[in-house]
C-alpha cells in the first residue's frame, strides 16, 4: 500500500504546500471561529472512560446539535470509542446506521479520543484534491473512504519536510489537517 | 519533500559499537525492555540536506558525501567535534532524566518521557553511526567516548548536560529550554557541508519537536493546575534560562565563525535569511532569536496562570551568565547593574533562583503524592 500511494505522488503539487504549512496552519487552526482555545482544552477534557458530557463537549466544538440516541447506541458508540486503534477503520462497519451516517460527527470523536484519527472536513478535502489525492465526498463514515482520507493525511505527514514541524503544540494530525483545509479554503 | 532513508547494514565499527551501547544502558540503569517495540534507526533526509554548500568559502561546490571529499584536516577535526558534541548531549540527557520514570505525574508523561529517552538514544545512535562509518580511527574513538563520558560524574562536554535533573518541573524547564536550544544546533547543522551530517538532521528535528512540545505543555499544565504558585515557579525559569543562553557559545566567537567559513554550520535562519551572515557575532545571531522565542513562548505559558498570579517572564539575557560578555558581572532578573557587595549579590541569587528549601516544599508539599500539581491529560497514541 505504502509503495502504491508513493508512486502517486505528485511531487510539484506537495512542494510548494510544504512551504506554507506552518503558516496554513496557524491561519486555519487560529481563526477565532475555529475555537483554538477549546480545541487545546478538548485535549486534556477528553479521556477514558469517555461519558456522555465529554461527546457533547466535541458537539458543541464542532457546531453540532447533541447526537440523540438511545441508550444502547450510546453504548455502543463509546465501546466503540474504547476499542479501535488507529490504523483500523474497519472497526466503523461494527456501528449502527444513525450513528455512522455522520461522517463529522464520528470522525471527531475519533480525533479528541486517539489523535491519529483526522477530523474530516470539506475544505481538507479540497485541499486534498489540490494536492493530487481526490477523496470522494460522503456523509457516512465508510470504513475505506475515511481510511483513505486518514491515511492521506498521515502519508503527507510523512513526506513532509523537518520546516513544517517547528513551531506547534497540537496533535501532528490536527497540523496536517488544518493546514490542508486552510489550503483548500483558499482555493 | 523528503523521504526518510532507513539504513539496513552496518560496519563491523558500527557494530562493535552497537554492543558498548548496550553495556551502558545497563550501567546507567535503563531497562531495555522500557523500549517495547521501539527500533533504533539510521536516518537520513538526503532531499532536505541538499546537493551544493550553502555557505562560507566553499559555497556552490558540492557538499562533501566522504571524508577524503573534505579538503583539509582541521576541516575534518571541526566536524568530528561537532558531531561528538551534539552526540554527548543525547547520552546525557538520558542519564540525567531515566530515574523520573518512576515518579511520573501521569502515564501520559511517563510515556513522553519514555519516548524522548527513546529518540534521544536514536539521535545518539545517529550520531555514533556517522563517526564510525566516515571518520575511521579517529571517529571509533570519539565513539567509544559517547558512552564513556557520564553526566552523574559530571564529565559531559556541556555544562547544562551535567547538571542534575532531581524532579519533573527540572524535566519540563529542561525539555523547554534545553531542548529548544538542541532544535537550534540541529537546524544550524542542517545546512551542513558534510553532507551525511546535513542529512541526519531532517528526521532528527522531526523527532525534537515533540520534546520541546513537551516541555512546553508540561509547564503550561503545572500553571493551568494552579497548585504551584507562579511566583515559585519563576525561579525555576530564572534558573534555567541562563543556562539555555549560555548553550549558544561565547560571544564574538572564532570557532563559529571557522564552522561558518567551512560551511559547517549554518545560521539558524541560513536558508530563510536574505542577509549576508555577520560572521563576527554569529553565536550571538542565533542566540538573540532563541531569547525572542522563549519570550513569546512565556507568555502563551502564562496566560493559564490563576487570577492573582503574577506573570511568568523571562528573565534579561545579562543574569547570571556563565560565558560571554555579561559573565562574572553582577545584574539582576530585569537586567540592571545590581548595587551592593557580592554577598549581597549572593543572597539576591538565593532569592530569585530555587534554594534548598525550595527544593524540599516542592517535592514534599506541592508534588506530594495525591496533589494534583499538573493539569491531567492521557496518553492517545
Amino acid at each position: 500500500m505504502q509503495t502504491h500511494a508513493l508512486l502517486n505522488v505528485n511531487r510539484d503539487l506537495l512542494s510548494p504546500f510544504f512551504e506554507r504549512v506552518p503558516e496554513l496552519f496557524d491561519k486555519y487552526h487560529n481563526d477565532p471561529e475555529s475555537n483554538p482555545e477549546l480545541y487545546e482544552e478538548l485535549l486534556y477534557k477528553i479521556h477514558r472512560p469517555m461519558t456522555i458530557e465529554m461527546l457533547d463537549m466535541i458537539d458543541d466544538w464542532m457546531g453540532l446539535e447533541h447526537r440523540r440516541l438511545n441508550k444502547d447506541q450510546d453504548l455502543m458508540l463509546r465501546l466503540f470509542l474504547l476499542a479501535i486503534r488507529y490504523p483500523d477503520t474497519l472497526l466503523l462497519e461494527s456501528l449502527d446506521d444513525v450513528i455512522i451516517e455522520d461522517v463529522r460527527r464520528i470522525s471527531a470523536y475519533l480525533h479528541f479520543t486517539s489523535h491519529t484519527y483526522t477530523i474530516w472536513d470539506q475544505d481538507t478535502r479540497k485541499g486534498l484534491k489540490l494536492l493530487g489525492f481526490d477523496i470522494p465526498d460522503t456523509e457516512r463514515a465508510d470504513p475505506f473512504i475515511y481510511g483513505a482520507y486518514v491515511g492521506t493525511i498521515e502519508l503527507i505527514k510523512d513526506l513532509a519536510p523537518f520546516t513544517c514541524f517547528l513551531e506547534h503544540d497540537v496533535p501532528r494530525q490536527r497540523l496536517f489537517q488544518a493546514a490542508i483545509a486552510q489550503f483548500g479554503r483558499e482555493a | 519533500m523528503s523521504k526518510t532513508e532507513i539504513v539496513e547494514g552496518y560496519t563491523p565499527n558500527f557494530e562493535g559499537w552497537v554492543q558498548e551501547f548496550h553495556e551502558w544502558q545497563t550501567r546507567i540503569g535503563f531497562d531495555p525492555a522500557w523500549l517495547g517495540d521501539y527500533r533504533f534507526e539510521i536516518r537520513f533526509d538526503w532531499i532536505s540536506a541538499g546537493e551544493s554548500i550553502e555557505f562560507g568559502d566553499f559555497e556552490g561546490m558540492p557538499k562533501w558525501s566522504r571524508r577524503m571529499q573534505i579538503p583539509q584536516q582541521n576541516i575534518r577535526d571541526a566536524i568530528i567535534t561537532m558531531i561528538s558534541v551534539q552526540g554527548d548531549t543525547e547520552f546525557a540527557s538520558v542519564e540525567q532524566q531515566n530515574h523520573l520514570l518512576a515518579t511520573a505525574p501521569t502515564e501520559y508523561d511517563r510515556k513522553s518521557a519514555l519516548r524522548i529517552m527513546c529518540e534521544e538514544q536514536r539521535h545518539g545512535w545517529q550520531m555514533a553511526y556517522l563517526l564510525c562509518t566516515y571518520f575511521g580511527e579517529q571517529g571509533v574513538r570519539e565513539a567509544a567516548k559517547l558512552l564513556e563520558r557520564n553526566a552523574q560524574d559530571g564529565t559531559r562536554l556541556l555544562g547544562s548536560f551535567n547538571a542534575p535533573i532531581d524532579h519533573w518541573l527540572d524535566f519540563f524547564c529542561f525539555t523547554h529550554f534545553i531542548d529548544r536550544d538542541g532544535k537550534y544546533q540541529l537546524k544550524m547543522l542542517s545546512t551542513s557541508s558534510f553532507q551525511p551530517l546535513a542529512a541526519s538532521m531532517g528526521p532528527m528535528l522531526k523527532e525534537e519537536s515533540f520534546h520541546l512540545g513537551t516541555g512546553a505543555n508540561g509547564l503550561r499544565r503545572i500553571v493551568k493546575a494552579g497548585v504551584i504558585p507562579t511566583s515559585f515557579l519563576q525561579k525555576y525559569v530564572n534558573k534555567w534560562v541562563s543556562t539555555g543562553l549560555d548553550l549558544f557559545g561565547t560571544d564574538e566567537s572564532t570557532s563559529a565563525q571557522w564552522a561558518y567559513v567551512y560551511g559547517v554550520k549554518g545560521r539558524y535562519d541560513e536558508r530563510e535569511s536574505n542577509n549576508d551572515a555577520d560572521r563576527d557575532h554569529l553565536n550571538e545571531a542565533s542566540r538573540g532569536l532563541y531569547f525572542d522565542e522563549i519570550k513569546a513562548e512565556m507568555a502563551r505559558i502564562s496566560k493559564g496562570r490563576p487570577e492573582g498570579d503574577p506573570e511568568l517572564y523571562i528573565p534579561s539575557d545579562k543574569f547570571n551568565r556563565g560565558i560571554g560578555k555579561y559573565s562574572g558581572k553582577l545584574y539582576t532578573v530585569t537586567g540592571e547593574d545590581f548595587e551592593g557587595t557580592e554577598e549581597e549579590y549572593a543572597e539576591y541569587l538565593a532569592s530569585v533562583l530555587p534554594s534548598d528549601e525550595d527544593e524540599r516544599k516542592l517535592v514534599e508539599e506541592y508534588m506530594a503524592p495525591g496533589v494534583e500539581w499538573i493539569q491531567y491529560r492521557e496518553w492517545k497514541g
